[in-house]
C-alpha cells in the first residue's frame, strides 16, 4: 500500500501491537476520572429536566408547547431533524470511507458509530413525543387489526418510520459486528473473573481465526456497501417530510442532496466536538491525531460549501419560479421577523467553515473545536428556519402568526442532549473507543511500528 | 490417528505470512491461524475459498424489497383501498422509500446472521483459547501433530519457519 | 364469592368471556369496580383467576383504546309519539330578548333543545338569524340561571313569595301607593294586555326601558307625524342607501331583517344585473360601514351639520325652501344628487339618538319621498318602544320615594343604566322590589323577591314585531329549574290562576283569529303553533300629513360641531351586544367582524391619533375616566373618534362573563332626555401599562395576493369575468400526473357569494353549536389556538387611515386533491366517495402534519383536553366552564366531541347530509337540491352560502360554479377545492 511520504503518520509515537491494546483499553480499566463524574452528573441532570418536560407534554398535552393553529411543528421536529443529521457521520465514516479505503477513519469510526446510534435514538424520541396521542403511537406500524385498517404509505412520516428504524438497526449491527473482535481482545485482557465473564458473553466466542477474519472483512465490506446508500436515503426521506408538501419554503426539489450534505456536515462537526474532548480526556492524542482532525475539517469545508450553495440556489429558484408565495417565503426568511435565526444560520454554516481553507486554522485543535460548535448551532438553526419560518407565514395572511417555544419544549431538547452525553460517557467506559484491530492492521503502513523481540 | 496438535506463535504478521507459506510447502497440515487483526494474504496462504456471503446478501435484499413492494400494493389495491388526496390506489412512486428500506434491512440482517451462525458466534459461546495474547500481539499457528513419530519433524519445521513457543497439546 | 365448579372447559371459557363482553365496552368504572370485588374475594379459585385475567386484559385494552366512556342509554318505557330516540324534532318559536327579534325553529334531540335555526316562514327574516340568536340556546343551560324563587335573604317557595308579594301589593294599593312595572320593550300583545290588567288592579305605571334606545326617532316622528313610533324600513326597495352611523347590519333596530333586505338588492346571481349603492358616513368603523360601497369618515361632532347640509342641498335640488345653507365638512352635493336622482328609491337612515338629527332625516326622506316607498309608516316596527325621558323620570321618582312597588322584568338597570348609582340609590327607597330575571344579574341581586322567569325555550310567548306580523313561541323543553313564566307570575299576583298559555290562547282567540280565514280556533291555533308565524296584513291607521316645519326648524338651529376634540362612541358589538348574553362563552369567543378581537372590550383608536400619542396595540389608556382599557388601533377609524363596546364588565353574571372587560355605560349621557351614545370632549391619557387583547387574526393585509377578488359594478356589467381574469390564466397551467378522480353519485360542494357576506358571524356561532366546537378561552386565543371550524378572514385595502374592507368566510375546502390526506401516516383523514374530506378522530394520533400541509390552515388541533374526553383525569382545560353537566346538555349527539391531541375541522356537516339522505331513502325518492344545508348556510341572514351536489347540473351550486364570478381559493395549487367563491362587487359607480 503506497503512503505518500509527505503525509504525517496517522498514529504517532513508536508503538507495537500490545502497546496499542494497552493504550486503547486504558480508559476502560481503573476508576473513572473526576471529570467523568462531573460530566455524568451534569448530563443526567439534563436528562431529568427532559423527563419532567415529557411528563408535562404527555399529561397536559401538546398545548404545553408554544405551537398554534398555524405552526404545527416547532422545536420538536427541528430537534428531530438535527439529531438525525448528527446521526449521519458515524455510518458515513465507517461505510463510505471504508469503501474509499480511507485508512484515517480507523481511529475514529468506532466512537463515531456509537455517536450515531445514540443520536438516532435521540432523534427517534421527537416524532414520538410530538404526537398528540402518544398512547396510540403504535398506530403508525402496519399491524393487522380488527378494523383491517393499515397505514398510509403515501405519507413521508411513515417513510420516516421505516427509514429511521432500518437505519438504527443496520447501524447497530454494523457497529456491533465491528466491535466483536475488540471485545475478544478485552475478554482476553480482562483481569477480573466478572469482566472476563461479561466480555466473554459479549464477544460471542471470538477467536480471531483466519477464516473468521476473512469473512468478517467480507461482511464489513458488504454492510458498508449497504449502509452507504442507506445513510444517503435516510436524510433524503427526512427531507421528503418537507419536500413533498405544498408549503412555500418546504416544497423544494433540492432538499434531498441539501439535507444529506447538511447531515454529514453537522455529523462531522459533532464528531469533532466529541473527539477533541475525548482524545484529551482519554489521552488518545497519538491515535486521534491532528491529521484526523484535518481530514474531517476538509469534509466539513466540502459539505459546508454544498450547503451554502443550496441556500443560494433556494433563493434563486424562489425568484426564478415566479411564484409569489415562494418569493415571499424566502424574503420573509431573510428579512422577516425571524431574520435573526436566518442570519445566525448563514454565519455559522456558510461563513465559519470557510475559515478551514487556512491550514493554520484547519490544523488548530482549539479553532476546530470552536468552529465545530458553531456548525452545530448553525445546523440547528437551519432546521428551525426551515420548519418555523416557512409555516408561520404561508398562503393566507389571515392565518399568519408568530411562534415562540415554551419551557417544556426547551426541556425536551436539553433532555435529549442529556441522554446523548450520558450514553456516550457510559460508552467510553465499557467499550474500546477505537477499533483496536483496525488500528493494528494499518499500524505498519501508516504508523511508526516499533519492532520488539520477544523472548521467554 | 491421534487428536494431538501443536501450537506455535509469531510476533509479527509478515513473519507469520512467510512461515505459513513455508509450512504449506512442507506439507504441514495447518488447522488454524489466530491473529489479533486481519493479516492480508493470509487467507490465500492457508488456501481459503472465496466467500459466498455476497450471494446471501443479494437474496436477502431481493426478498425484502419484494415483500416491501407487494405488501404495500396489496394493502392499497386489495385489502383496503382508500382515496388519499386523489392519488390512484396503486401509486408506485409512493411505495419506493419503504421498498428500498425493506431491501436494505433484509440484506443486512441476512448476511450478519449468516456469518454469526456459520461461525457459531453467539452470545456466551465458549471457544478454545490456546493463547490469550492471540487477540493482542501474537499470531498463533495451530498444526496437526500427526503420528507420534512425525511430531518432532513438524516441530522442527515450525522452528525453521520462525515460529516460537512451540507446544504439543493433546 | 362462594366457589363454583365448572363441568367443561367450554363452560369455563363462556363464563369468563361473558363476564367481560356482556358489559358495555369502555365502561371503565365497571371494570375497576369488578376488579376491586375480585380482589376482595376470599376464595381465589381457578375461575376467579381466569376472571381477573379476563378483566385485566379487557380493561387494559379498553383503558388504552377508549377515550370516551360509553354512557348507559335507558330506553323510554312509554314512548311519547312525537319523540323518536335519535331523531330530532323541530318546534317553531320566537327569539326576543328585548333587543333582537327573530322567528326561529328549535331543534330538539331526545327532549333537549340543541340548536336554533331561522324560521323560513317568516317573511321578515326568511330563515335568517344572527350570532346572538344562534347562541341563545346555550342560555337555556346557563350555569348562572336562577334556579328557584328566593327572597333577598334566602331560598323560598313560590307560595311564600306569592303571598308576600300579594300582601305588600294590597298594602300599597290600600295606601294609594304607586306600583311601577319596569320592562324592556314588550312586543308581546298578550303581555301588554296583561300589564294593563295588572295596573288596573294595582294602580301605577308601565315604563319601558331600552338599553339601545331609539327614543329620539320616536320623538322626531311625533313631531313630524303626530305619533311616536318607529316605521319599518325597506332596504330592498332602496337603490341608494345613505347611512349616518346607523349599524343596520349589526345592531340598529332589526338587523336580521335588514341584512336579508340589504343583500337581496345586492345579489348579482340568477340574472340580476343591478345592485343598490350604499354610502355610509361614520366615525367609528362599524360592520355596516365596512360593507358600504363608499365609506366616508365623519367626526361624530359634525354629523348633525352634515345632515343639515345634505338637507339643504336636497331642498335646493327640490326647488329651494327654507333650509339654511350650512357648510359641511364633506362634500354632500354628490350624495344629494345621487339621492335625488333616485327619489322614491332612496333611503337615508341615522343611528343618532338626537331628535334634531332624526327630524332632519325625516325631512330628507320626505323630500326623497321615501315615506310609503322605502319607509312604511303604516307598518310600525314595535321594537325600541322606550322613551328615555320616562326612565329618567322614574329614577327621580324612586329617589324622591314616590315609588312604592317596582317590578323589574327583562331589564338590568343596575348594570346598564348610565346613572346606575342613582338608580340603585333610588331602588333602596322602593318598598317592594320584585325582579323576574332569567339569569343572575346585578339588579336582581338588590331586590326583595326574585321570581325567576323561564328561558324563552321553556315558555309560551307571542310577539308582534311589526304591525300585523305576529309570531308565537312554544316551550321546547319542560322547565329545567323551579322557574315560572313572568306572565304567569303576574297572573298569579292578580289572583288569576289560569297559566299564561291559556291566557295567551284566549287573547289570540279574541283578538287575532278574526284576522285569519280559519273557521275554528283550533285549526287557527294549531296552524299558528306549527308555523310559529301569523302575518295578518293588519295596517296602522293613516297618520297626519308630514309636517316639515319642525324638521326645518331643527335644520335652522343646527350649530357646527368641533372636529378637533375627541369623541367617544359607545356601541354594541355583534357578539355580546348590550351584555345581556355576556355569560355565553360562544359569544365571548366570537371575534368582532371588524377588529377580530374577542374576550374583551377595548378603545378603538385611529392609526393617526395613536401615532401622535405614540400608542401601540394593547397599550392601556384612560379615556374619560373609564379606567385602564387597552387600545386597539383600528384602520378606518376617524382621526379623532374613539369607540368602545358596551356589554362588558359584568359584575354578577357567572363564569365567564364576570370581570371580562369594563362597564362603559356610564359614558352614555342623558342629554335632553335622550341617551347620547356619543360623548364629546373626552380626555385620553396614556397609562403606560399594557394589556393584551385576544385577536383571531393578526395580519391584516392581503399582501397583494388574489385571495379575495373584487371589481366594480360598472366593470362587471362590461365583462362578467372582471376581477376574476387571473382564473383563466391559472386554469391554463393546471397539469396533473394522475387522472382526475370521478365521483359518481354525490359530489358535495359549497359556494360563497362574497358580495352577500356581510361578516355578521352568525355562521361561526351556528357552526360551533352544530359541531360541538370547544371554547378555549382568552389565553388560548392569544396563543392563536381558537377552534372555530369556519372563520371570516378580513383584510384591509389601501391607506391605513381610510381603507376598504373585504371579507371571506373560510372553512375546510374539501379539496379533491387534498394535501392533508397524503401526509397522514395513519390514514386518519381520507376522501369519501362523495368528495368529502373526512376525519377519523379515533384514528388520529395528532402528528399535526395535515395541519401544516393545509394551505388554507383550516384544521384545528386539540392542544388540551377541552371537553373532558381525555382518558387521563385532572388535566381538563375549560376556562369558560363549557363542560359543566348543565352546559353539556347543549352538545349535539350526532357529532363526537374530540379528545386531547386530535385534529378536527369542518365536515360540511356530514351528519346533516346523512340525515337528509336517510330521510330521502325512507321516502323512496332522490335528494332534492337545497335539501341539505350545513349549519353555516342555514344561519346566514343574507344567503351568502350555497351548498349542494356538483354532479347535479341543475342544482343551485352548479349554477354558481358556472358563474363567471366563481373562483377557488389558491386554485393554482391544484388542490381542486370543493368550495367556490363569487367575486365581490362594489357599486362605486356614480
Amino acid at each position: 500500500m503506497y503512503v505518500s511520504p509527505i503525509r504525517e503518520p496517522l498514529i504517532r509515537g513508536e508503538k507495537d501491537y500490545s502497546q496499542v491494546t494497552k493504550d486503547i483499553l486504558a480508559p476502560m480499566a481503573g476508576k473513572p476520572s473526576k471529570y467523568w463524574y462531573m460530566g455524568i452528573t451534569l448530563s443526567s441532570a439534563a436528562l431529568f429536566f427532559g423527563a419532567w418536560a415529557t411528563f408535562m407534554t404527555v399529561y397536559y398535552g401538546i398545548g404545553e408547547w408554544g405551537l398554534n393553529k398555524t405552526v404545527g411543528w416547532g422545536w420538536g421536529i427541528t430537534n428531530f431533524v438535527w439529531w438525525v443529521g448528527i446521526g449521519h457521520a458515524g455510518t458515513f465514516i465507517s461505510a463510505i470511507l471504508l469503501l474509499f479505503r480511507q485508512k484515517w477513519r480507523t481511529s475514529i469510526n468506532r466512537s463515531a458509530e456509537a455517536m450515531t446510534l445514540i443520536a438516532v435514538a435521540c432523534a427517534g424520541f421527537f416524532p414520538l413525543i410530538h404526537m398528540g396521542r402518544l398512547v396510540l403511537g403504535f398506530f403508525i406500524f402496519p399491524y393487522p387489526n380488527t378494523r383491517e385498517l393499515w397505514v398510509n404509505f403515501n405519507s413521508p412520516l411513515l417513510w420516516d418510520v421505516f427509514a429511521i428504524t432500518t437505519y438504527l438497526l443496520v447501524s447497530l449491527i454494523f457497529w456491533y459486528v465491528g466491535l466483536i473482535p475488540d471485545l475478544g481482545t478485552v475478554r482476553d485482557k480482562a483481569t477480573t473473573k466478572i469482566r472476563k465473564a461479561i466480555y466473554g458473553f459479549l464477544s460471542f466466542g471470538w477467536t480471531g481465526s483466519v477464516k473468521q477474519w476473512s469473512r468478517h472483512e467480507t461482511v464489513s465490506l458488504i454492510l458498508a456497501g449497504l449502509a452507504a446508500p442507506l445513510v444517503l436515503s435516510v436524510h433524503t426521506i427526512v427531507s421528503f417530510d418537507f419536500a413533498t408538501s405544498v408549503i412555500p419554503g418546504w416544497h423544494t426539489t433540492i432538499f434531498p442532496p441539501y439535507f444529506v450534505s447538511g447531515a454529514v456536515f453537522s455529523g462531522f462537526a459533532m464528531v469533532l466536538t466529541l473527539l477533541i474532548v475525548a482524545r484529551k480526556a482519554l489521552n488518545l492524542e497519538e491515535y486521534i491525531t491532528i491529521n484526523h482532525i484535518e481530514s474531517m475539517n476538509k469534509v466539513i469545508i466540502l459539505t459546508g460549501s454544498i450547503v451554502g450553495i443550496a441556500y443560494i440556489t433556494e433563493f434563486f429558484m424562489a425568484w426564478y419560479s415566479g411564484v409569489e408565495y415562494e418569493q415571499y417565503a424566502f424574503l420573509n426568511r431573510a428579512f422577516g421577523p425571524y431574520a435573526w435565526a436566518y442570519w445566525i444560520m448563514m454565519t455559522c454554516n456558510v461563513v465559519t467553515p470557510q475559515l478551514f481553507w487556512f491550514k493554520k486554522i484547519r490544523t488548530s485543535v482549539v479553532a476546530t473545536f470552536i468552529i465545530s460548535i458553531f456548525v452545530n448551532i448553525g445546523m440547528w438553526f437551519e432546521r428551525f428556519v426551515i420548519v418555523v419560518t416557512s409555516l408561520h407565514r404561508d398562503y393566507l395572511p389571515s392565518s399568519w402568526v408568530m411562534y415562540k417555544p415554551s419551557l417544556v419544549e426547551v426541556g425536551l431538547y436539553v433532555g435529549t442532549l442529556g441522554l446523548f452525553f450520558t450514553l456516550f460517557l457510559l460508552f467510553i467506559r465499557v467499550f474500546p473507543v477505537i477499533a483496536i484491530a483496525e488500528v493494528k492492521s494499518v499500524l505498519k503502513s501508516t504508523g511508526s511500528f516499533k519492532k520488539t523481540a520477544h523472548h521467554e | 490417528m491421534n487428536k494431538s496438535y501443536i501450537t506455535a506463535y509469531y510476533t509479527d504478521d509478515d513473519a507469520l505470512l512467510k512461515g505459513v507459506r513455508q509450512l504449506k510447502e512442507k506439507g504441514v497440515e495447518i488447522i488454524d491461524v489466530m491473529t489479533p487483526f486481519p493479516v492480508h494474504g493470509l487467507d490465500k496462504a492457508v488456501g481459503l475459498r472465496r466467500s459466498r456471503l455476497s450471494r446471501v446478501a443479494f437474496v436477502g435484499g431481493a426478498v425484502g424489497g419484494l415483500i416491501g413492494f407487494f405488501f404495500q400494493a396489496w394493502v392499497f389495491t386489495k385489502a383496503y383501498p382508500i382515496n388519499f388526496g386523489g392519488k390512484p390506489y396503486l401509486s408506485v412512486p409512493s411505495f419506493m422509500p419503504v421498498t428500498f428500506e425493506m431491501a436494505v434491512l433484509f440484506a443486512a440482517f441476512s448476511i450478519v446472521f449468516a456469518y454469526l451462525i456459520y461461525f457459531k458466534l453467539t452470545p456466551g459461546a465458549k471457544p478454545v483459547i490456546h493463547d490469550e495474547r492471540s487477540t493482542d500481539d501474537r499470531f498463533l499457528v495451530v498444526v496437526k501433530a500427526g503420528e507420534p513419530d512425525e511430531t518432532p519433524n513438524i516441530e522442527r519445521a515450525l522452528s525453521e519457519a520462525g515460529a516460537e513457543g512451540i507446544k504439543l497439546k493433546a | 364469592m362462594e366457589p363454583k365448579y365448572f363441568r367443561s372447559l367450554e363452560e369455563l371459557k363462556i363464563d369468563t368471556r361473558q363476564e367481560t363482553s356482556d358489559k358495555p365496552a369502555g365502561d371503565r368504572q365497571f371494570i375497576f369496580e369488578m376488579q376491586q370485588e375480585l380482589k376482595k374475594s376470599t376464595t381465589a379459585s381457578r375461575r376467579d383467576f381466569l376472571k381477573v385475567f379476563g378483566f385485566t386484559v379487557a380493561s387494559a385494552a379498553i383503558a388504552s383504546s377508549c377515550q370516551q366512556p360509553v354512557r348507559k342509554a335507558i330506553p323510554l318505557l312509554i314512548q311519547p309519539e312525537e319523540i323518536v330516540p335519535g331523531k330530532a324534532s323541530y318546534y317553531a318559536s320566537t327569539f326576543f330578548d328585548g333587543i333582537d327579534y327573530c322567528p326561529v325553529v328549535v331543534k330538539v334531540r331526545d327532549g333537549r333543545p340543541i340548536k336554533i335555526e331561522g324560521n323560513k316562514l317568516s317573511s321578515l327574516t326568511q330563515g335568517g338569524t344572527n350570532a346572538r340568536t344562534q347562541a341563545s340556546v346555550l342560555g337555556l343551560y346557563d350555569n348562572a340561571r336562577y334556579k328557584k324563587p328566593q327572597t333577598q335573604a334566602s331560598a323560598a317557595t313560590w307560595q311564600e313569595v306569592d303571598e308576600a308579594i300579594v300582601n305588600q301589593l294590597d298594602a300599597i294599593k290600600a295606601k294609594g301607593g304607586k306600583v311601577v312595572l319596569l320592562t324592556g320593550s314588550v312586543i308581546s300583545p298578550s303581555t301588554l294586555q296583561l300589564i294593563d290588567e295588572f295596573l288596573a288592579k294595582y294602580p301605577g305605571e308601565h315604563i319601558s326601558y331600552d338599553v339601545l334606545s331609539a327614543s329620539a326617532m320616536r320623538e322626531a316622528n311625533k313631531k313630524t307625524f303626530g305619533k311616536a313610533f318607529i316605521p319599518s324600513y325597506q332596504f330592498d326597495k332602496a337603490d341608494v342607501i345613505v347611512g349616518f352611523d346607523a349599524d343596520f347590519l349589526g345592531s340598529w333596530l332589526n338587523p336580521v331583517e335588514f341584512s336579508k333586505q340589504y343583500s337581496k338588492n345586492r345579489k348579482l346571481t340568477d340574472g340580476q344585473k343591478k345592485m343598490s349603492r350604499h354610502i355610509h358616513l361614520e366615525g367609528s368603523m362599524s360592520l355596516t360601514g365596512s360593507n358600504a360601497d363608499e365609506r366616508i369618515q365623519l367626526h361624530p361632532a359634525q354629523e348633525k351639520e352634515t345632515i343639515a347640509a345634505l338637507y339643504y342641498a336636497l331642498e335646493q335640488l327640490n326647488g329651494g325652501g327654507h333650509a339654511k345653507n350650512i357648510s359641511s365638512p364633506i362634500d354632500v352635493q354628490k350624495i344629494a344628487k345621487e339621492l335625488y336622482s333616485k327619489r322614491g328609491k332612496a333611503l337615508v337612515v341615522a343611528g343618532s339618538n338626537d331628535p334634531e338629527s332624526q327630524l332632519m332625516i325625516n325631512g330628507i326622506n320626505n323630500i326623497l319621498n321615501s315615506f310609503g316607498n322605502t319607509i312604511l309608516t303604516d307598518v310600525e316596527l314595535k321594537l325600541r318602544k322606550a322613551d328615555d325621558a320616562d326612565m329618567a323620570r322614574l329614577v327621580d321618582e324612586m329617589n324622591s320615594g314616590k315609588v312604592d312597588g317596582l317590578f323589574l322584568f327583562d331589564v338590568n338597570p343596575a348594570y346598564d343604566y348610565p346613572q346606575k348609582d342613582k338608580f340603585v340609590s333610588g331602588l333602596q327607597k322602593v318598598g317592594l322590589k320584585v325582579a323576574l330575571p332569567v339569569y343572575e344579574e346585578e339588579t336582581a341581586a338588590l331586590v326583595d323577591y326574585i321570581c325567576p322567569d323561564h328561558h324563552y325555550l321553556e315558555t309560551w310567548s307571542d310577539a308582534e314585531v311589526k304591525t300585523g306580523f305576529y309570531s308565537l313561541g312554544q316551550p321546547a323543553i319542560r322547565p329545567i329549574f323551579n322557574t315560572r313564566a313572568a306572565q304567569s307570575s303576574l297572573l298569579k299576583w292578580l289572583g288569576n290562576d289560569t297559566d299564561y298559555r291559556a291566557y295567551m290562547q284566549a287573547y289570540w282567540e279574541n283578538n287575532l283569529m278574526s284576522m285569519s280565514d280559519s273557521l275554528t280556533f283550533s285549526s287557527f291555533w294549531n296552524k299558528r303553533v306549527h308555523d310559529g308565524i301569523f302575518e295578518s296584513g293588519r295596517k296602522e291607521e293613516a297618520l297626519a300629513a308630514f309636517d316639515a316645519s319642525t324638521a326645518l326648524a331643527a335644520q335652522n338651529a343646527v350649530k357646527t360641531g368641533d372636529a378637533n376634540q375627541i369623541s367617544l362612541v359607545v356601541y354594541p358589538n355583534v357578539a355580546v351586544g348590550t351584555g345581556k348574553h355576556a355569560n355565553n362563552p360562544w359569544l365571548q369567543e366570537l371575534p368582532d367582524p371588524v377588529s377580530k378581537a374577542c374576550w374583551d372590550n377595548y378603545i378603538a383608536i385611529s392609526p393617526k391619533l395613536a401615532k401622535e400619542m405614540d400608542l401601540e396595540d394593547n397599550d392601556t389608556v384612560n379615556v374619560a375616566g373609564i379606567g385602564d382599557l387597552p387600545i386597539l388601533i383600528q384602520p378606518g377609524q376617524e382621526y379623532k373618534t374613539l369607540s368602545v363596546a358596551m356589554g362588558y364588565g359584568r359584575e354578577k353574571a357567572g363564569i365567564p362573563a364576570t370581570g371580562v372587560g369594563k362597564n362603559v355605560f356610564s359614558q352614555i349621557e342623558l342629554a335632553g332626555s335622550n341617551k347620547q351614545f356619543v360623548k364629546h370632549n373626552v380626555s385620553i391619557e396614556k397609562l403606560g401599562g399594557t394589556y393584551e387583547v385576544a385577536r383571531t387574526q393578526s395580519h391584516h393585509s392581503m399582501e397583494g395576493r388574489s385571495l379575495i377578488r373584487e371589481t366594480t359594478l360598472a366593470d362587471y356589467k362590461e365583462n362578467p369575468i372582471s376581477g376574476n381574469e387571473i382564473r383563466e390564466e391559472i386554469k391554463k397551467h393546471l397539469k396533473t400526473l394522475y387522472p382526475k378522480r370521478v365521483f359518481d353519485g354525490f359530489h358535495w360542494g359549497m359556494a360563497v357569494d362574497l358580495n352577500s357576506c356581510t361578516g355578521c358571524n352568525a355562521c361561526v356561532v351556528a357552526c360551533s353549536v352544530e359541531n360541538n366546537v370547544p371554547v378555549v378561552g382568552k389565553e388560548q386565543v392569544i396563543m392563536a389556538r381558537e377552534m372555530h371550524w369556519i372563520r371570516i378572514d378580513r383584510y384591509y385595502n389601501g391607506d391605513e387611515n381610510n381603507p376598504t374592507v373585504v371579507r371571506q368566510p373560510v372553512t375546510c375546502q374539501h379539496c379533491d386533491n387534498a394535501p392533508c390526506e397524503n401526509v397522514c401516516p395513519v390514514a386518519a383523514t381520507t376522501h369519501s366517495n362523495e368528495g368529502l374530506n373526512q376525519m377519523a378522530y379515533n384514528r388520529c394520533i395528532g402528528t399535526r402534519y395535515c395541519n401544516n400541509n393545509c394551505p388554507y390552515k383550516v384544521r384545528r388541533f386539540n392542544f388540551f383536553d377541552y371537553n373532558g374526553a381525555d382518558a387521563m383525569k385532572g388535566n381538563r382545560k375549560d376556562p369558560a366552564e363549557m363542560t359543566t353537566d348543565l352546559r353539556r346538555m347543549v352538545l349535539n349527539p350526532d357529532v363526537t366531541i374530540r379528545a386531547k391531541g386530535v385534529i378536527e375541522k369542518c365536515s360540511f356537516c356530514v351528519q346533516r347530509i346523512q340525515d337528509k339522505k336517510l330521510q330521502a331513502k325512507n321516502e323512496g325518492r332522490q335528494l332534492r337540491d337545497g335539501e341539505v344545508v350545513p349549519a353555516c348556510g342555514q344561519a346566514c341572514p343574507s344567503e351568502a352560502i350555497v351548498f349542494g351536489n356538483l354532479n347535479d347540473k341543475d342544482s343551485k351550486i352548479s349554477k354558481y360554479y358556472a358563474d363567471d364570478r366563481n373562483y377557488h381559493l389558491l386554485e393554482e395549487l391544484h388542490t381542486l377545492p370543493s368550495v367556490g367563491y363569487l367575486t365581490k362587487i362594489k357599486n362605486t359607480t356614480v
